[in-house]
């Protein structure tokens, strides 16, 4: 039971404080990389084939619809 | 934000969050090549939703 526990030796999981500030560090940069090769896996896999299909289906997506709008009105405004 | 280290003991937690998301990145790996539209070793040209891929109209 817990009372077979020295009382207050560290913490629950048996880190020190210094020794989850080091964990900590590490974790918080492993994440970081993580995030990112995951946000760059997922930009080129929307450049290959966008998982949101447009109003008229996959052949216009979203963002190519969006692309196309923003152009005609640019090319409007300079005609 | 460092202290949940002192609650959880990180070992066990990068052993449930690696078998985590590898359990994921596994399901999502494997539902996309269930797909005609991401089914990247199929190969073939990107196949439309099946909403576009409607009959042609009684005028054709």
């Amino acid at each position: 039971m817990s009372s077979s526990l020295p009382p207050r030796a560290g913490s629950l999981s048996g880190l020190t404080e210094p020794e989850a500030k080091e964990f900590h560090k590490i974790f918080v940069m492993s994440f970081i990389i993580f995030t990112v090769i995951a946000i760059v896996a997922h930009i080129l896999v929307w450049s290959w084939r966008p998982w949101i299909p447009g109003p008229n289906g996959y052949s216009t997506s979203m963002l190519t619809t969006h692309a196309q709008f923003a152009l005609a009105h640019i090319a409007n405004a300079f005609a | 934000m460092y202290r949940v280290w002192l609650l959880f003991d990180p070992r066990r937690a990068l052993i449930g969050l690696f078998g985590f998301l590898f359990i994921l990145a596994l399901v999502i790996h494997f539902i996309l090549l269930s797909t005609p539209r991401f089914d990247w070793i199929g190969g073939g040209a990107a196949v439309p939703s099946a909403g576009q891929m409607s009959a042609l109209p009684a005028s054709k």
